[in-house]
């Protein structure tokens, strides 16, 4: 008996990192889970490691358009019959600048990969969690959701507004028997970390290895979070048990965020 | 096989309401429990109904008294050889009064129930765990260790301190296997609420029980009052070892009422 026995999720970006780990728990507890991501070649990969059989189907997809939102949230119906959990996980930032010097082309990237993809796929999730009455959605934020950081202000800026979507949502569905939430990992080592980690660093006037520990001597493990810290949240939030919390901007950092 | 499989857990307040939800969801999970509370006879009537058997344990006495909070935590250390998950968990509205009349007997309940009592389990259990290397604490805060209401300043004044407590604590403790948290419930009807509602409400200027319940629910998203397993199933998880990474963390089981 898993806490997500017949639940059916999808998960966009799920081939890898936090998305991995939480497409694995999901799939532990008992739920069939939609993957997504841009690559098939990778997904297939992702899908031999899972080993999951029927019960794990990969929908390919970009998360900057609407149209590939609103696909993989539709695909996932169309494959397992209904959507109970959605977790907007995908997101990033890429062409850091501290904002004197920043180009509308990275901060737009910023907002259209972490704010409009989430807005994207929770409303098209709404479309059949409404009449069902029934669902969960799980917005991967950040710390810096809650806190800012210099030279990132695309990343913090965009995860800002996801928890300010979190919130509103949570409101307008709580009667509903849907829960809305966001998770905010602290500095996780995946694999978009350590692609865009670099340039960041660079805008923030540090190294990659300065960044990872700056981060993590602001926790008080003083290391870094790891995808595994996330995916505990999620099977929780997803589960009949997390009937009860939503609107709420969790903190999975290691003690770093003030509130 | 159970998460908390060979963890033994004591509980402030573990008879009724949240804490005794927690003590059934953390012996589900394999876990052996000592509970606590005031009267030795409605003790010994919970753990029978709990399932009894040689993985669960009462300790007598007020909470809010230092040498019963110790007392607890070292009886349950001494009875099952360690203690990996301390639940800081009894507490509730002792007094209602406006400030301008609250006296300084009564404030000073509150600081003994709500702050002192954690404060107390917290150091002793830290003590034992610092030298492991190893532990969970588990404090049962409120939505108003975060917001502020009339009527009940001590209550809301002790959870906010609670909530800095834990958070200073978790920094303190972070490299050494140990985490602190607070989960922050909205409003439950538990027995506690069913006993001092009444008068809280009075002192909130909102008359009766039903419109106190009603107020508290109607700033949730969910528009309704929690659940005693909600709070159950949060502690389950922060108990784990898998939870490692999570402490500091101030976990709202709130419907969506908390702005932050």
């Amino acid at each position: 008996m898993g806490s997500l026995d017949g639940k059916v999720a999808c998960v966009t970006g799920g081939t890898r990192g936090i998305g991995l780990a939480i497409a694995k728990a999901f799939l532990d507890e008992g739920a069939k889970v939609v993957i997504n991501g841009r690559d098939k070649a990778k997904a297939q990969r992702t899908l031999d490691e899972l080993n999951a059989g029927a019960n794990v189907h990969f929908i390919a997809g970009d998360v900057k358009k609407r149209e590939d939102c609103e696909a993989v949230v539709d695909g996932t119906v169309a494959h397992f019959g209904r959507i109970d959990i959605l977790v907007a996980n995908a997101g990033g930032a890429a062409n850091h600048a501290p904002v004197a010097d920043l180009t509308d082309e990275a901060m737009e990237d910023a907002l259209v990969w972490n704010f409009w993809h989430t807005f994207w796929v929770m409303r098209r999730a709404f479309k059949y969690m409404i009449p069902q009455q029934s669902g969960r959605v799980i917005n991967v934020s950040s710390v810096d959701g809650k806190v800012g950081k210099p030279g990132i202000s695309t990343y913090v800026s965009s995860k800002h507004a996801v928890n300010g979507l979190t919130k509103s949502a949570a409101h307008e569905v709580g009667t509903l028997g849907i829960t809305v939430n966001a998770v905010c990992p602290g500095a996780i080592e995946t694999d978009v970390m350590m692609a865009e980690g670099p340039g960041a660093a660079v805008a923030m006037g540090t190294t990659y290895e300065g960044l990872l520990e700056m981060f993590a001597s602001e926790s008080a493990i003083k290391r870094l979070n790891e995808v595994e810290d996330v995916s505990l949240i999620a099977v929780l939030l997803a589960s009949d048990a997390g009937a009860g919390i939503t609107g709420s901007l969790i903190s999975i950092d290691g003690g770093t965020s003030p509130y | 096989m159970g998460k908390l499989d060979g963890k033994v857990a004591c509980i402030t307040g573990g008879t009724r309401s949240i804490g005794r939800a927690m003590a059934e969801a953390f012996l589900a999970e394999g876990a052996t429990v000592v509970v606590n509370g005031r009267d030795a006879a409605k003790g010994a009537v919970a753990i029978a109904e709990m399932g009894g058997g040689p993985n669960i344990a009462f300790y007598a006495g007020d909470s809010s008294k230092q040498s019963v909070v110790e007392g607890l935590i070292d009886f349950t250390i001494e009875k099952f050889g360690k203690l990996d998950i301390c639940c800081l968990n009894s507490g509730g509205v002792n007094m209602t009064a406006p400030v301008a009349q609250m006296s300084d007997e009564e404030w000073n309940l509150e600081i003994d129930w709500n702050l002192n009592h954690v404060f107390w389990g917290m150091r002793r259990s830290l003590q034992h765990m610092i030298p492991r290397q190893s532990g969970r604490i588990i404090v049962t805060s409120s939505v108003e260790g975060k917001l502020g209401k009339p009527g009940i300043p001590g209550y809301v004044a002790t959870k906010h301190a609670v909530n800095g407590l834990v958070k200073s604590a978790a920094h303190e403790v972070g490299t050494l296997g140990i985490t602190v948290n607070a989960i922050l419930p909205g409003i439950i009807e538990t027995d506690i609420v069913r006993s001092t509602g009444p008068d809280s409400a009075v002192a909130m200027g909102l008359g009766t029980y039903e419109n106190l319940i009603a107020a508290f629910s109607s700033e949730a998203a969910t528009k309704k009052p929690n659940k005693v397993e909600e709070v159950a199933a949060v502690a389950v998880m922060m108990a784990t070892d898998a939870a490692r990474n999570i402490t500091g963390c101030l976990f709202p089981v709130d419907g969506g009422t908390l702005p932050y």
